[in-house]
């Protein structure tokens, strides 16, 4: 595979008090890549500087030392600002700060309007947006009105009628209910592996990062480890050490273990919990 | 009890009433109001409020609605109507309570408060359709065209528009916002519903406080939103909804222009008045 990184932090610092004789770095010498078509999730627990990520990943914030590209262009350059922001979108946690107008479909519309779309092209990409968070049937609704999930998936068509190489989103979960919580979900992986847009995911439930293809663990502004959900999710102390709270699921084979049974390390979904007990319980 | 309020709300619908160019709709608005000032008699006013019943209906917007919106406004109508009964003592007398006193219910006293009556009823029919059949964004972009020769005198007028719709936006938030800030506050004890009226102002205070706070981080994450959705000065800007004038835009102003005529016709000919009062006011 070719290596083509669409987003790519270089050694990155970021401050929030740059005044400071010293100061507080929410990014400390961060260096990834997110590549093309990818599902990454970045897990870190409140104040782990990952909600600076996302502001540094579309040229909100410009770090203080070190570089972030966008399909290698620099996102310090002013000139640049535009385009990069046209490849990376970012939706944040609270949908009702995000929303610019009263109707659905017209919210949609902001971000292609703002561009400069013909109008005939417009309609099309709200009209496929929509239906890509199935919330088309909805299209003429008061934002209002609206329940949180379905908020966020306006947020989220608003995003996609933009058509960006890759979206990022700040904890957008953290404000809903369970049921929104799962249907904006569904929706972030669908886009992801039907749409072929590249995600970046950031959270703190480690739940969401199960179908991620990889996860990246922040902590103290600093990455704390990186792999594949399998992987991660095995590393329970250091995961504890960072504020993480384990799924249901990995608890579960925790306290299975301590009671003294043998079984995976590296189970991950629920299925898998039922059908390593099942073996156990066959053997 | 706040959020029961109807008027400013859009009720999306495909009637000819919703198919108006918002343009159009504005103006009309506006020349139905001044018409609605050049009634003199009862037999223009009628044919004002007849056209507004009509417009209603073709809307198709529901008849509980439009009573809500009415509803709304009775106190007016009741207060001014008292105010003309008391206060205008032209006419013939009807009813004088004592001779000694000076008040008197008069002929025309009852006629003008009945003439106002109607004149507010017919003018909030009729306001309150523009906004029931346009969206807010639709709306302000209509204001935004037609306050565009402003741009000669340098105003912002597309800064304008978009203050207006995010204003819209955010009515309904803040009204649950307030709602939530002032059971918060009630919980902490605060006197929001008993209490002296300076005990209660100063418990508001309590609740504007943290409500402002809250609207200005609102408008700063909303303007990070907006900065992420690639928004600047608007020059480039496209909009999704192309506005057109079309035939049915063509045939509201003739069908205005010809009821403008008739009112006015009827006032300085009131030929009509034979059969109904002739105005006094």
């Amino acid at each position: 595979m070719e290596h083509n990184p669409l987003i790519s932090f270089d050694h990155v610092w970021f401050s929030y008090d740059n005044e400071e004789p010293s100061p507080v770095y929410a990014v400390k010498d961060l260096s990834f890549e997110v590549n093309k078509g990818e599902f990454l999730v970045i897990l870190g627990h409140n104040g782990s500087g990952k909600s600076t990520i996302a502001k540094l990943a579309n040229s909100i914030f410009l770090p203080v030392k070190g570089k972030v590209t966008v399909d290698g262009m620099d996102t310090s350059a002013p000139e640049n600002e535009l385009e990069v922001r046209k490849r990376v979108g970012v939706v944040f946690q609270n949908p009702d700060n995000q929303i610019v107008a009263s109707i659905v479909e017209e919210d949609v519309a902001f971000g292609p309007e703002n561009l400069g779309i013909a109008p005939n092209e417009i309609r099309e990409r709200v009209d496929d947006a929509l239906k890509a968070v199935d919330m088309y049937d909805r299209r003429f609704h008061e934002t209002y009105r609206l329940s949180g999930g379905q908020k966020q998936r306006v947020a989220i068509a608003g995003m996609i009628a933009m058509r960006p190489d890759c979206i990022v989103l700040d904890e957008p979960t953290a404000m809903l209910d369970p049921q929104g919580r799962s249907d904006v979900l569904n929706t972030i992986v669908s886009l992801n592996k039907e749409h072929g847009v590249t995600i970046v995911l950031i959270t703190h439930f480690m739940e969401e990062a199960v179908g991620a293809d990889r996860v990246m663990v922040v902590n103290n502004a600093e990455i704390a480890a990186e792999g594949t959900p399998r992987e991660i999710f095995s590393r329970r102390e250091l995961l504890q050490a960072c504020g993480l709270e384990l799924p249901d699921t990995a608890k579960l084979c925790e306290a299975l273990k301590k009671e003294g049974i043998v079984m995976r390390d590296d189970i991950l979904t629920e299925q898998e919990l039922i059908d390593e007990i099942v073996r156990i319980k066959r053997a | 009890m706040i959020r029961d309020i109807s008027i400013g709300q859009f009720f999306p619908g495909n009637s000819v009433i919703h198919k108006l160019d918002p343009r159009a709709k504005i103006l009309l608005t506006l020349l139905f109001i001044i018409s609605l000032f050049l009634c003199k008699n009862f037999f223009s006013l009628l044919l004002m409020l007849v056209f507004a019943v009509v417009c209603v209906l073709l809307s198709r917007i529901s008849v509980n609605l439009i009573w809500k919106s009415l509803k709304a406004i009775i106190f007016i109508v009741l207060f001014t109507s008292a105010l003309q009964i008391i206060y205008n003592d032209k006419g013939d007398v009807l009813w004088k309570p004592s001779e000694t006193g000076r008040f008197c219910i008069t002929t025309g006293g009852v006629y003008s408060a009945v003439f106002l009556s109607v004149r507010i009823i017919a003018l909030i029919l009729f306001t309150s359709l523009l906004t029931y059949t346009t969206s807010p964004t639709m709306l302000t972009d209509a204001i935004e065209r037609l306050l565009s020769p402003l741009k000669i005198f340098k105003v912002k007028v597309h800064s304008l528009a978009m203050m207006m719709t995010i204003a819209l936006r955010f009515i309904p938030i803040l009204i649950r916002e307030i709602d939530i800030i002032m059971s918060a506050q009630k919980a902490r004890g605060a006197k929001l519903d008993n209490g002296k009226l300076g005990e209660r102002l100063k418990a508001m205070v309590s609740v504007f406080i943290p409500l402002f706070v809250s609207a200005f981080r609102r408008a700063a994450e909303l303007a990070l939103a907006m900065e992420c959705r690639c928004y600047s000065d608007g020059t480039q800007r496209t909009r999704m909804n192309r506005m057109r004038f079309t035939w049915r835009d063509i045939v509201s102003f003739i069908t205005v222009g010809i009821l403008i005529f008739a009112v006015v016709f009827t006032s300085f000919y009131p030929l009509w008045d034979i059969f109904l009062f002739q105005a006094v006011m």
